[in-house]
Formats: C-alpha cells, sequence, structure tokens
C-alpha cells in the first residue's frame, strides 16, 4: 500500500505540492512563508479579480483558494475543526461566523486601516471584520409581465397580492443564506407575529422554495418564473447579460448579509495571513470591491455607473434594512424549524 | 460398498471441503481490508455521528427524524419515485438491448452508442436539458404553447429515468448478449411459440442481470441528489434532504440519520438481487453455440420504433445542452456564440485535467480492485465470502456526499496513516473507485459467473494450477469486461460530482465541480460549454481505445460497460 501510494503520487506534481503543504511544512518555510490558504464563499470571477489586484501589491504572496457556497464552506470548516486546513477565512458570512463553534476556531486581530470600516460592521472582540456584502432584490422578468398582463411589484408587501400566484420563486431558507436574510429581515421589520402571517400569505403566491439564492434570479431571467427573490448583484449581472429584467428593490427595506475575514487560530503562517488581511482593506482592495460588489463597508471608492443605472442608490444604506446579524444567528435554528414545519413542501 | 465407506468418504469429502474454505479466507481479507478502510471505516464514522447528540451519544436524532411527519412524507416520495423509475427505467432498457443483442433491427453499434450518451456528461446537465426543453420557458412550451409544468414529481421521475437508463441498459445487455442457441433451437424445435421462448428461455437466462440492474436503479435512484435538485421544484426526496441537511444547516447529525436510513433499502435490495442469483447457472458451456439473431420483421419493427423513441429523448437532451452551449444569451438571444467556451472559473480549464488525472488513476485501481473482488467471491468460498460481498455492493447504497463526508471525518486526521494522502488527487480517485465499487463489481460479476465452472474443472484436469487457469482460462475471457471496467471508471470519475464536493481542495477541483458552481451561479451556458468538453474528452478517451484494441486484434470488444 505504502509503497504503490508512494510510486503514484510520485507522478502527480499537484498532489506532491499538497501534501508538502500538509504535511511537511517544517520542512518548506521559505515556501510556506509566502503562501495561505484561503477558504471563501467569494463567486469564483470576484476571487480571480480580487486576487490578480492582491498579487500587484503582493506578488511574493500565494494566496491558495477553496471556493464553496456559505453552508457548503460551514459543512467543511466544522468537518474539518480538529485539524483545519487553511490559515484565513476570507468573504464569508457574518451570521455563519457568529456560530459559536466557528469563534472557537479563529483569533482576534486588528488589520491596519482598520478604522477605515465603520464599528457596525466589526465584531466587538475583534474576531472578524466585514468588507463587503449583498442584499435582497427581485429579478422581475419584463416579457413575462407584459405576456400575463402583471404590474410590476416594488414591495414585499406587493408579493402576496393574488395576480402573482404560481409566479414568485425564492430561496428556500433552509439550504440558501439568502433566503434566511430574507426571512430573518421580515421577521425583524413585520415582528413575529405579522412576520409569519406574512409568509403564510406570501406563500400562496410561491411556486417555488428553490434551494440556491441566485437561481430564483437566473430562473425569472430565463423566463421560467416572473419574479425571482434574489440578491442585487445577480440581477445587475444578469441585466449586464442582456436579460429582460428588472431589478426591484424592496421598498420596506432590503435584507442583507455581510461578508466578512478572519484569522484562523490554527494557522501555521501567521504573519502572511496578517498581510493578506491587512491587504484587504487596502485602497487597490476597496476599489475592486466595488467591481463586484452592491455593499462595501470601507469609506472611499466610487461605485460603478452599471450599478446605479440598474436602480441601486448612491447611499445604499438608505435602501438596506438595519439587520440585526445577532438576532438571525442566535434564532437561525428556531426560525428555520418553523418555517419548515409550517411551510417548507 | 459397505455404509462404513461411504461414511467415510462422505466425511473426507467434507473435511477437504472445509479446508479449501477455510483457505479462502485467506485471499478474501486480502482483497477485503482496501475495502473496510475506504468503505466501512468512513461509514463507522458516519453511523457514530448519527448517534452523536449534544448530550453524549443515543437515539434522539433518530426519533426525531421518525416522529417528524415531514420526513415521513419525503421518505413516501423517494420511495414513489425510485419504484416508478426503476420500473420504467428497465422496460425501456431491456427493450433497448434487446433490440441489439437479439434483433437484426439496422444501426444497432449507432443504437448502442446513443444508449450510453447520457453516461458521458454529469447527469446535472440531463435535468438542465429537461427544462430547456419542456420548462415554463422551454424550447416546447415557448414553440407549442402548451403550458406544460414538469417540476416536480415527474420532472424528477423522467430525469432519473434518463440517469439511470444506461446503467441498466449495459447491464442488460450483457447479460442479453451472451446466449446458447441450442436451447432455442430445442424450444423451437418442440414448437414453442417466439413468446413462450422468450418467457421461459430468455427472462430466466437474464434474471440475474434483471436484479442486477433493478438493484442498480433503485439504488441509483434513491440516492441521487443532482436531477431532484435541477428539477425537483419543491419534491423533496430523502437524497435532497441529505444535501440541505449538511450543506444548508451544517447539521452532520440528522444528515447521517437520513443517509443510514438510505442503507436500508439498499440493504434489502442487496439481499433479494442475492437470493435470484443464488439460483443462476452458467450460460456458456463448452458445449454452447452462439445465438445469431434471425430476422424476423414484425418483431424488428417494432424493437427498432421502440429504439428509435428512446434514442431520441436522449439525443434531445444532449442536443439542447449543446445548442444552449454555442448561443449567445438562452433564451432570448440564440445567435451563435463561443463567449462561454472562454472558461473564466478561478482555475480556468486545468479542473478538466484534474479530472482526467483523476480519472485515470480511478481506473486502473478500480479495475484491480472490483475484479480481485468478484474472482475471490467467485472461485475462494468461505465463511467470509458473504461479509465481503456485502461490503462489495455496500458503496452503492451510499450516497456519495454521505461517503465524502465519512471520508473528511475518518481521514482528516493526522493520526490516520490514510492522512498522508488526504487533499490530493489521489484520494478523489479513491473516492471514485469505492463509490462505483458495487457497479464495477457486479459487471465484473455477472461476466465472472457467466463463465462456466467446467472451464476451471478443464483445466484443473489438465494440471493447470489456479493461478494458471486464472492467468490463461479466466483472464482472457473477462479481457472484453476488464477493458470494459477501466472504460467505466474512467467515465464515472470524469462526470461525478456528489463523492468529491467534500474532497476538493483549492490544488484538486475537478471538472464536474466546476459544472456544478457555474450552474449555481447561473452560468447555464458555460455549465453546458464545460459538460460539452467533458463529453468530448471521455469521447476522445473512448475513440483513442478504440483505436487501441483495434490495433491489437481486439475488434468486437464492447467499450463502454
Amino acid at each position: 500500500m505504502t509503497m504503490s501510494t508512494f510510486s503514484i503520487r510520485g507522478t502527480f506534481r499537484g498532489a506532491i505540492a499538497a501534501l508538502a503543504f500538509s504535511t511537511t511544512m517544517g520542512l518548506a518555510t521559505a515556501q510556506a512563508a509566502d503562501a495561505i490558504t484561503a477558504y471563501t464563499s467569494y463567486e469564483e470571477d470576484e476571487i480571480a479579480a480580487f486576487l490578480a489586484r492582491a498579487k500587484e501589491d503582493m506578488p511574493d504572496l500565494t494566496v491558495n483558494v477553496l471556493r464553496l457556497s456559505s453552508g457548503d464552506l460551514h459543512a467543511r470548516i466544522l468537518a474539518e475543526a480538529s485539524n483545519p486546513q487553511h490559515d484565513v477565512i476570507w468573504g464569508w458570512a457574518v451570521t455563519s461566523l457568529i456560530d459559536p463553534r466557528i469563534g472557537e476556531l479563529t483569533e482576534a486581530y486588528s488589520p491596519a486601516n482598520i478604522d477605515r470600516i465603520a464599528p457596525q460592521f466589526r465584531d466587538p472582540n475583534g474576531k472578524w471584520f466585514a468588507t463587503t456584502g449583498y442584499m435582497a432584490a427581485f429579478c422581475v422578468n419584463d416579457e413575462v409581465l407584459k405576456a400575463k398582463n402583471l404590474t410590476m411589484p416594488t414591495s414585499w408587501a406587493d408579493l402576496v397580492k393574488p395576480e402573482y400566484k404560481g409566479e414568485v420563486v425564492m430561496p428556500n431558507p433552509a439550504s440558501s443564506g439568502t433566503g434566511y436574510l430574507m426571512i430573518a429581515s421580515i421577521l425583524q421589520m413585520m415582528g413575529e407575529e405579522k412576520g409569519w402571517q406574512y409568509l403564510k400569505d406570501l406563500d400562496a403566491n410561491i411556486a417555488q422554495y428553490i434551494k440556491s439564492g441566485s437561481r430564483p434570479c437566473n430562473a425569472a431571467s430565463e423566463g421560467e418564473f416572473a419574479i425571482g427573490a434574489s440578491f442585487a448583484l445577480r440581477a445587475i449581472k444578469n441585466i449586464a447579460e442582456g436579460y429582460p429584467i428588472t431589478m426591484v428593490i424592496p421598498s420596506e427595506g432590503a435584507g442583507n448579509e455581510l461578508e466578512a475575514n478572519a484569522l484562523m487560530a490554527g494557522s501555521k503562517n501567521k504573519d502572511a495571513a496578517k498581510r493578506f488581511l491587512d491587504w484587504t482593506i487596502s485602497d487597490n482592495a476597496v476599489n475592486e470591491y466595488y467591481n463586484w460588489k452592491e455593499i462595501v463597508t470601507a469609506t472611499g471608492g466610487t461605485m460603478p455607473e452599471r450599478f446605479k443605472s440598474a436602480g441601486l442608490p448612491e447611499d445604499i444604506s438608505s435602501v438596506m434594512w438595519k439587520m440585526d446579524f445577532a438576532w438571525s444567528a442566535e434564532n437561525r435554528a428556531r426560525v428555520l424549524e418553523q418555517w419548515q414545519k409550517e411551510l417548507e413542501r | 460398498m459397505s455404509t462404513l465407506a461411504v461414511d467415510q468418504a462422505a466425511s473426507q469429502s467434507r473435511r477437504k471441503n472445509r479446508k479449501s474454505r477455510m483457505a479462502g479466507i485467506v485471499p478474501a481479507i486480502i482483497v477485503g481490508i482496501p475495502l473496510a478502510l475506504f468503505v466501512l471505516f468512513p461509514l463507522t464514522h458516519i453511523l457514530g455521528r448519527s448517534f452523536s447528540t449534544p448530550d453524549g451519544y443515543g437515539l434522539a436524532n433518530y426519533a426525531a427524524m421518525l416522529g417528524n411527519e415531514r420526513f415521513l412524507r419525503i421518505t413516501w416520495n423517494s420511495f414513489a419515485v425510485t419504484i416508478v423509475t426503476t420500473i420504467l427505467a428497465i422496460v425501456f432498457a431491456y427493450t433497448f438491448a434487446y433490440a441489439i443483442q437479439r434483433s437484426t433491427m439496422p444501426f444497432r453499434n449507432l443504437f448502442r452508442l446513443i444508449a450510453v450518451l447520457p453516461l458521458f456528461a454529469p447527469s446535472l446537465v440531463q435535468a438542465q436539458g429537461l427544462v430547456l426543453l419542456f420548462g415554463r420557458n422551454g424550447i416546447i412550451n415557448r414553440t407549442f404553447d402548451l403550458g406544460i409544468d414538469l417540476y416536480g414529481y415527474w420532472g424528477i421521475v423522467i430525469a432519473s429515468v434518463l440517469y439511470v437508463f444506461p446503467y441498466a441498459f449495459l447491464i442488460l445487455s450483457a447479460a442479453l448478449a451472451v446466449a446458447d442457441a441450442r436451447i432455442y433451437e430445442s424450444a423451437e424445435m418442440l414448437g414453442a411459440s417466439k413468446w413462450r421462448a422468450f418467457r421461459t428461455v430468455t427472462l430466466p437466462a437474464t434474471r440475474y442481470g434483471l436484479a442486477a440492474a433493478i438493484f442498480v436503479c433503485f439504488t441509483l435512484v434513491i440516492t441521487d441528489f443532482g436531477n431532484p435538485m435541477v428539477i425537483g421544484g419543491d419534491y423533496t426526496v430523502l437524497a435532497s434532504e441529505v444535501y440541505n441537511q449538511v450543506i444548508g444547516q451544517a447539521n452532520f447529525e440528522m444528515g447521517t440519520v437520513i443517509g443510514m436510513v438510505l442503507l436500508i433499502p439498499a440493504a434489502i435490495a442487496a439481499i433479494v438481487e442475492k437470493r435470484v442469483s443464488a439460483k443462476q447457472y452458467a450460460l456458456i458451456s463448452e458445449h454452447s453455440k452462439p445465438l445469431v439473431p434471425q430476422q424476423d420483421r414484425m418483431r424488428d419493427r417494432f424493437l427498432l420504433a421502440a429504439a428509435l423513441l428512446i434514442s431520441l429523448a436522449i439525443l434531445l437532451i444532449v442536443a439542447v445542452v449543446v445548442f444552449a452551449s454555442f448561443v449567445h444569451l438562452w433564451p432570448y438571444r440564440m445567435n451563435f456564440s463561443l463567449r462561454h467556451y472562454a472558461f473564466d472559473v478561478q482555475n480556468g480549464i486545468q479542473p478538466l485535467w484534474n479530472s482526467i488525472y483523476i480519472s485515470v488513476m480511478a481506473a486502473g485501481i478500480g479495475v484491480v480492485v472490483v475484479t480481485a473482488a468478484a474472482y475471490v467471491i467467485e472461485k475462494f468460498p468461505s465463511p467470509a465470502t458473504r461479509a465481503l460481498y456485502f461490503l462489495s455492493i455496500l458503496p452503492a447504497a451510499v450516497p456519495g456526499m454521505v461517503l465524502g463526508l465519512g471520508y473528511i471525518l475518518a481521514f482528516n486526521n493526522p493520526m490516520n496513516p490514510v492522512y498522508a494522502i488526504y487533499g490530493t488527487l489521489f484520494i478523489i480517485a479513491i473516492a471514485n473507485v469505492y463509490y462505483y465499487h458495487a457497479h464495477g463489481f457486479l459487471i465484473s460479476g455477472t461476466s465472472m459467473k457467466q463463465i462456466s465452472g467446467r472451464f476451471d474443472e478443464a483445466s484443473a484436469t489438465l494440471g493447470g494450477s489456479r493461478l494458471q487457469t486464472f492467468t490463461k482460462v479466466t483472464l482472457p475471457l473477462l479481457f472484453p469486461t476488464l477493458v470494459g471496467i477501466a472504460v467505466f471508471f474512467f467515465m464515472r470519475s470524469m462526470v461525478t460530482l456528489s463523492a468529491v464536493i467534500f474532497l476538493i481542495t483549492p490544488n484538486t477541483q475537478v471538472a464536474a465541480v466546476s459544472v456544478l458552481y457555474l450552474q449555481d451561479r447561473g452560468a447555464t451556458n458555460q455549465a453546458a460549454a464545460f459538460s460539452v468538453c467533458i463529453i468530448a474528452t471521455i469521447m476522445v478517451v473512448l475513440l483513442a481505445v478504440r483505436l487501441l484494441l483495434n490495433a491489437t486484434g481486439h475488434k468486437n470488444v464492447s467499450l463502454i460497460r
């Protein structure tokens, strides 16, 4: 077994690199100091763009990235808890980061220029800081509206109108972070009693609870349904792609999620990891965020034109619901259980 | 002869028998150890996790699950989908396999290729094709304004039938490929009608293949999460619920409980299958005369029509996906564009190369592992045979993601020697080998069963050792099967998704996962384009292997198993 493993291993460079990286860190100090592994939920194209900028500022630092959706990543990090494979958490949902089991794995760190990020976007204990975020928005297919003679909705309240019966899709909050932030914001803004009643009324119009956060927008963009509750960036991108859709930000205020960074306590390359975390709030990083993110927490930088033309206001906080992330995290299990009991199909 | 002498002879032969049965334990253990390490060991971690509660170990997770009305409904959903899908897939696949092996209809080789086409792409894309065709805004609804709503039960069933059809077809085709013409001649001479000959000769002779096909279909469908996720809408099944619990809610405990629950029907299916195959007899003996199908216009016309309909369904799905990969913006700007082939995922086209590496490794390791298991079970009966058989088919009952999670829970631990390959392409290849072990093993076993034991006896009578019999008789007879199994592991490893989703690292991303990521972020056309690359790779490899075989004089080997 050992022999055959070894010879097979010997033929694959990638396997060797990964092996050297994970098991013989001590032997390769010079190289290891310049390489870190980041776990992230950023999208593939965002990662590529951010890392291209990072390379400009830190040419000697190699950032190995594992990209998983926020739920995947949660499972992965917890499964690896006894022996973490990564140095930093990068661009991951605050609502997940607040999980105390995750908190045990991270270490407080205050990066250079942390003042660029307002306190409400940081952990009071310094364990994480949010740099970017996303918010709920509806993708409404103009052609389907026209064909079925429907009016343009402007709010969550509109979505319960009988005319939209069977034409609304939204993410399943049990499997999608976007779905959960939607119902968390609804329960926070309407209060639990009215909020649950609203969700039941909305349920009558919902064609499907889709298991991913971006797919409702894609389904609406491709004309499968009239309205897909999703997040703003997906809508902006699909408009840029040329789909006949309108982005509608619910007038009650858009539920949102922040994406934060943290240092793993078990990192074996803390200096390099800290350098990377410092970089995530540098000018170069913030400017790049604005190419991709509807929510950028750091001060400075300007919002691109295509965001504005899709309907995003310059002062984004004016349309953001002030999320109580601690509430979202603490009540997650209970809310999801109740949602699954009463509404999941 | 006195009674005493008879008794003595009997007890002597019993002793000899017992001795050889005990000797059989050694190979069984050698073959069983890696199986135990890479299948049973991860599963024990899953099992342990399913009993783990905040207050220590207990049945709380199971109690919560069984007392939950929704869970019972989902279980029912799973069975409703799985049973109907299995029946449909078996009927279609048997008809198709019969048409190819036992009729004289034209284009049989072409039909055979079409039948296995769904194996060339990740299953995800199958359901995607169905949505592109029959979705609320799919081509069919848009063109004919039919208002078909495919999401839900029937969507899953149709997608699943397409998904498992080639698996069933391959097993049944192998079972129908061999027949002894003498039996049919006798039946004809005795005045049996063709239908009667089919019922009393063909069906019983393919009983083992049928049982295996039903078993494979059943377990594939009940553990598949890809199709239900894409086309199921709100119709949840057990497999997608595992995904939901583990991925969506980081709830390992509940996910592993459902994973354990999924093992039960598969275990029952395995027992039933074992019962049926116990009565199996060798189809080819040294006196056999190969069956050459005779022309029968009525029958061939009917079979041709059926094969055409099934082929059309398969081709339409693949065609619409290929089409979608080449249009500018589905479904609004249908002009030709190559822009979806400029892969801008983080690793570009690298995952495709990783997949090829992994698949080649899995093919090499897989052939050895499953053939060894099938050979030991068939030729070295021992008290351990039953356990080895169970271990060999167990993976078919394990949802890929459960096996993958089991690998993380079991092997991501520096104390475990396997940790040395954790995070490499090698462990992904290993995961593929054991995830598909049952199927490869069944193919191998089906072929091995059909080689008469008399060949062994003849070889032994002529003074051949077991090793000689294996290398000179069994291996050459098995050779076509072995090439088929290697190609099988290669193809499956190229397209598999669920077993590897938890095992990939930044350096070891694979092609099928890229398809999932692209699909998930809404790049439907790009996901289609990546799938087309996977399909093309598999086709090129198949063609290369075919040319190699032709060059070495094995022209009549059927490659895809």
